[in-house]
């Protein structure tokens, strides 16, 4: 038994040197840790050694972690950087200054204006509770820390949970060297960072290590049949209900996992209670959120679940019955009786979604499975780039080398078979379905990749590292017995097969050859070493460059930072009124809301597709259409963000064609989309681009005064950088509006809505003219008017009219 | 005149959706006044040695929003629709100036067609309800496009079952073939390696199996953008991923099973060559796409 221990050091120094980022020079040192950590293993404690190396691997993973998130703090500056997130740190803001039930109760007046939004119901409260209750304790502990930091870091630390829980669950499915390994590298791994970086203050953040832990106490109540983990579990998910709409996922996989244990006639007493007990109270629970409310029993994204816990009752039933029927009897009665089971639950639920109490799949969810149809019928949806489906690039961009080897551990999870083993492969394939179908997904599959691939190069280093300490330890057989005994409660259920597996092939073994399992070794550790770089590369140039501060090299390697849009928000806040009414496309609406602290229209909660149609129409209309609509809007300041200058490929130009697709769907009859092209079906902004699009608002707010400005000698005047164009109306001229702000690299503009006072101002002046001429008119009047003089006028009017004769 | 046209078209409408015309028909119900109707027409070459396959879908997107006016209860003679085959009417093509297939044009009840009076289909399509809403910015009339329901996917799925449930009848003394694990990891590896590799985004996004260069005639399996991809090149990093995972597999084969030392050695290294080599070429080829990536293996 002592090798199997000396076994277990040797793989978590593997697991450290894969999470640490350190050299690939380590197989020199590997014999002589694990010597040491042998000898000391067999003369003093063998499991106080084992829980001191699992912490310390832990810790340096959870440091790891959290460390390589911190790219974007040290190069620019603690700031929530991304455009969704400012809407979350305005609500934890919100609570942390008013409280709980303030925060519940709030309706935002400043959001979607004139409309505004009643937050409390319509969030996932989850991460601002969170952060909220940290701030509470770090303060009541004297600890004084600003909300802001506390929010910039949550998801940092978070990703420290997240590889613990990864550990504890690989370490059901497998053993707790696969799991260590799996810790370290959901530490790092680029498709949980994307979503994890300080500074991203989302939903995902915290979700991730909500849905492990669920799945991690899920597991454990299936294994052991206990209420206790059951209510854990449900405790877990009723976290991550709070959390993140993403919940549905569990509430599928799970059942998903109870129904495929049925159809492999694997049904026990355990499973039973396991997931009676989630099911019930997970659902008691998930209805508390103000957000779900009564959709768990009224949505069919939730039907799955209560059809399978209808069955297994009735499965359950039928079990029972087993004991008073005679063999024959029942395997029969069995039989009729289950399949009647699962016709009569279809059939419930498909007649109760055809009467409408069953509300059909959602938008979101439905375009999983109809991958055409967002495109056709929700075009918003089509135009968030998260949601485009997954090249093999964006996988292996990801996952690195995870994508190559966790289909190896999936084969090893499906040859040695379980109950628990089963779940992991159901996780595995419908997450990778879903990855393949929308790129934001990769988010749910990364945490099984790094599972599995955990399993298989924890299965290869168990083997090629393991047999070389076995040579080195002979003296160690004689306290086998002892350790075997002593360690029996710690180890997984199948080490007893494991132990015979290895005294059996003793000799064959032996015969591999120190030099090879060099070769395998070293290998290994270089493709590991590659993954951590990579890793570290990935998140340094892609994961780490902040929306909200831009930034350019020079040729020397130094960085310019292009900081407009700090520049232009602080603006607003400054020189604004408090209640200045600001229109922009919805990307920008939570940061203006949330650093400018002004009145939005639209912001990224996309929940009203007219009221955005609307802005679009304003945006894609000629001037005085477009002012007509910010008049019965009461908009006060217009925001646009244009890249010409320094060629910014995400302004609002380029975005453009989704506004006027938006805008048609609502108002076909104002806004088509083949006006904006020329009559070859281009998009231009040149000389040759379309009349109605060189007017319309959007492009004279983008390109006024742009016409006058060279931005290098080679190019004319005029020239646009990020669409290659010389702009083709070069004299614009703006009627209602004023430019009000434009920041350093023209990447913000702000312009000011004219009041309508102008225009009475020149009508007084135009009747004061007037009422002066009837003045004068009326004098003159009064003179002829006299008696004399009318006499005369009188004779005066004879003579012409002899003249017109 | 007019009536007699009006009267002669419904007739042909009654008992085709899409009425036919050659170039007599087209001159004389299309072109010629008096007209009070609009007329949808469709310049097609449907005719199987004209090589036109998209003008076959076009075909079928036409038929489906025909019968959704025709049969509809706002149908009335304000608007037909028409088709002129290239091979019954190719002098209308010419008559035209009408050089490509296929061609959506509406010829308004008053006055001449207009550019717009011809559908943009280099860039919407030809869906019906794309087209239905051509019509209705032309035409004022409003077409609820309604397609029959599609059947086959129903059959399809009646087909499975009835066939696994035959399977499993025929078989019923013997089912130990379900119990069969090595089938199930291999169903389960397939699903991960077409989902890895990217055929679902080859299935939503439809790109060319393989690029041929018009100059020099040299075929590109490998698309140059990170973010599109070649079918062929999907195929290719299938394997490439199969192969690892093989290497990975076969490594662990060769510790754990018995037999021959040397016989294990040689797996061991096939399995240990199968990782390294087929990795160090997927990483050239993620390279070579990915602009800026400043990592390799083995191969550059």
């Amino acid at each position: 038994m002592a090798e199997h221990h000396t076994a277990s050091d040797c793989k978590h120094k593997a697991s450290s040197n894969a999470g640490g980022s350190v050299s690939g020079n380590g197989r020199p040192n590997s014999p002589a840790g694990c010597s040491g950590g042998g000898l000391s293993g067999g003369l003093t404690q063998p499991a106080g050694w084992q829980s001191l190396l699992s912490f310390t691997i832990l810790f340096l993973a959870w440091l790891a972690g959290f460390s390589s998130r911190l790219f974007a703090v040290i190069r620019f500056e603690s700031i929530i950087h991304e455009f969704d997130p400012w809407f979350n740190y305005r609500s934890t803001h919100h609570l942390t200054t008013n409280g709980f039930y303030e925060f519940l109760n709030w309706f935002d007046e400043r959001a979607w204006y004139p409309l505004g939004r009643i937050v409390g119901g319509t969030v996932y409260p989850g991460l601002m509770v969170t952060a909220g209750l940290i701030h509470y304790v770090l303060n009541l502990l004297h600890v004084t820390v600003h909300i802001r930091d506390v929010c910039v870091f949550l998801a940092p630390v978070f990703s420290g949970l997240t590889a613990i829980s990864t550990f504890l669950l690989t370490r059901e499915l497998w053993n707790q060297g696969a799991g260590l390994l799996a810790a370290c590298f959901i530490a790092i791994v680029p498709g949980y960072i994307s979503r994890s970086v300080a500074g991203s203050f989302d939903n995902e953040g915290i979700a991730i290590f909500a849905l492990q832990f669920t799945y991690y106490l899920w597991v454990k109540s299936v294994k052991t049949g206990s209420v206790f983990w059951a209510i854990g579990c449900c405790l877990s998910y009723f976290y991550m209900v709070s959390a993140w709409g993403g919940y549905v996922f569990i509430i599928n996989l799970i059942p998903l996992h109870v129904f495929v244990l049925l159809l492999m006639q694997r049904y026990s007493r355990r499973l039973y209670i396991a997931y009676s007990t989630f099911y019930i109270v997970g659902l008691v629970l998930s209805m508390q959120i103000p957000f779900v409310g009564f959709q768990p029993i009224r949505t069919s994204e939730h039907m799955a679940a209560a059809g399978v816990f209808a069955l297994l009752q009735a499965y359950a039933f039928l079990q029972y019955l087993k004991d008073r029927l005679t063999r024959q009897e029942f395997q029969t009665l069995f039989f009729l009786g289950v399949s009647l089971a699962a016709g009569v639950v279809f059939l419930t639920v498909i007649y109760l979604t055809y009467t409408g109490y069953i509300a059909p799949w959602s938008g979101r969810f439905y375009s999983l499975w109809d991958t055409g149809y967002a495109k056709i019928h929700i075009p918003i949806i089509a135009s968030v780039s998260e949601h485009q489906p997954t090249t093999w690039v964006s996988f292996f961009f990801d996952l690195h080398i995870l994508v190559c080897t966790f289909p190896a551990g999936l084969w090893f999870c499906i040859k040695n078979i379980n109950d628990e083993r089963v779940f992991v492969a159901l996780y595995a394939i419908s997450a990778v379905y879903f990855a393949g179908v929308m790129v934001r997904l990769m988010l749910t599959l990364t945490p099984v990749v790094c599972m599995l691939s955990a399993i298989a190069f924890s299965s290869v280093f168990e083997h090629y590292l393991g047999d070389d300490l076995k040579r080195e330890n002979p003296p160690a057989e004689d306290s086998s017995d002892e350790d075997d005994k002593r360690n029996q409660g710690n180890l997984y259920d199948k080490a007893g097969k494991v132990r015979k597996h290895v005294s059996e092939q003793d000799r064959p073994e032996e015969g591999l050859g120190p030099n090879i399992r060099s070769i395998v070794t070293m290998l290994m550790l270089m493709l590991l070493m590659m993954f951590a770089v990579h890793c570290t590369w990935v998140t340094s140039n892609a994961y780490s460059s902040p929306s909200v501060v831009l930034a350019s090299y020079n040729h020397d390697g130094s960085r310019n930072i292009l900081d407009d849009f700090r520049e232009a928000y602080y603006w607003l806040r400054q020189n604004t009124d408090e209640h200045a009414r600001v229109m922009s496309w919805w990307d920008y609406g939570y940061q203006i809301a949330g650093m400018a602290n002004r009145t939005t229209l639209v912001d990224n909660n996309t929940w009203n597709n007219s009221h955005i149609a609307l802005v679009g129409k304003a945006m894609s209309s000629n001037e005085s259409a477009a002012y007509e609509i910010m008049k019965s809007l009461d908009v006060d300041y217009v925001l646009i963000i244009f890249g010409g200058v320094i060629g910014y490929s995400g302004d609002d130009i380029n975005k453009f064609l989704w506004m006027v697709r938006i805008a048609e769907g609502e108002h076909p009859k104002d806004i088509r989309e083949s006006d904006y092209f020329t009559p070859q079906g281009e998009f231009r902004v040149d000389k040759a681009g379309s009349p109605t699009l060189l007017n319309c608002l959007m492009y004279k707010m983008s390109y006024y005064r742009f016409g006058e400005m060279q931005l290098d000698f080679r190019t004319p005047p005029g020239f646009d950088r990020t669409r290659n164009a010389e702009i083709g109306n070069k004299d614009i001229r703006l009627k209602h509006l004023e430019e009000a702000f434009t920041s350093e690299h023209w990447l913000v503009r702000i312009y000011r809505v004219k009041k309508q006072e102008n225009r009475q101002t020149l009508d007084h002046k135009l009747r004061n003219i007037a009422a002066k001429q009837k003045y004068t008119s009326k004098k003159t009047a009064k003179r002829k008017r006299g008696h004399i003089k009318n006499k005369l006028a009188l004779k005066k009017g004879k003579k012409l009219n002899k003249k017109s004769v | 005149m007019l009536a007699e046209k009006v009267e002669q078209m419904m007739e042909w409408s009654s008992r085709r959706s899409v009425i036919r015309m050659n170039g007599d028909k087209f001159r004389r119900f299309v072109k010629a006044p008096p007209r009070n109707y609009s007329v949808i027409v469709m310049f097609t070459a449907l005719q199987p040695q004209r090589q036109c396959s998209v003008c076959r879908q076009a075909n079928e997107e036409y038929q489906v929003l025909a019968n959704s006016w025709r049969y509809s209860s706002a149908f009335s003679n304000k608007l037909f629709f028409t088709v002129v085959d290239y091979d019954e009417g190719a002098d209308v093509f010419q008559q035209l100036n009408m050089n490509s297939a296929p061609t959506f044009m509406h010829f308004p009840a008053k006055g001449k067609p207009k550019r717009a009076d011809t559908f943009d289909l280099q860039r919407i399509g030809f869906a019906s309800e794309q087209l239905a809403k051509w019509i209705a910015d032309r035409t004022d009339v409003q077409i609820r496009v309604f397609r029959p329901p599609n059947y086959s996917g129903t059959i399809a799925l009646a087909l499975l079952v009835s066939l696994v449930g035959g399977l499993l009848y025929l078989r019923r003394n013997n089912l130990e073939f379900i119990y069969n694990k090595t089938g199930w990891a291999m169903a389960a590896l397939c699903v991960v390696f077409a989902m890895t590799s990217g055929q679902m985004w080859n299935h939503i996004r439809g790109p060319p199996y393989a690029h041929k260069n018009p100059q020099n005639g040299q075929v590109s399996y490998i698309h140059g953008s990170s973010q599109a991809q070649f079918v062929a090149e999907s195929h290719i990093i299938l394997l490439l991923n199969a192969a690892i995972t093989m290497g990975m597999v076969l490594l662990n084969e060769a510790a754990t099973s018995k037999g021959d030392v040397g016989k294990r050695r040689i797996i061991c290294l096939v399995g240990l060559g199968l990782v390294v080599f087929f990795f160090s070429f997927l990483l050239s080829i993620f390279r070579s796409k990915y602009h800026g990536y400043p990592y390799s293996f083995l191969i550059k």
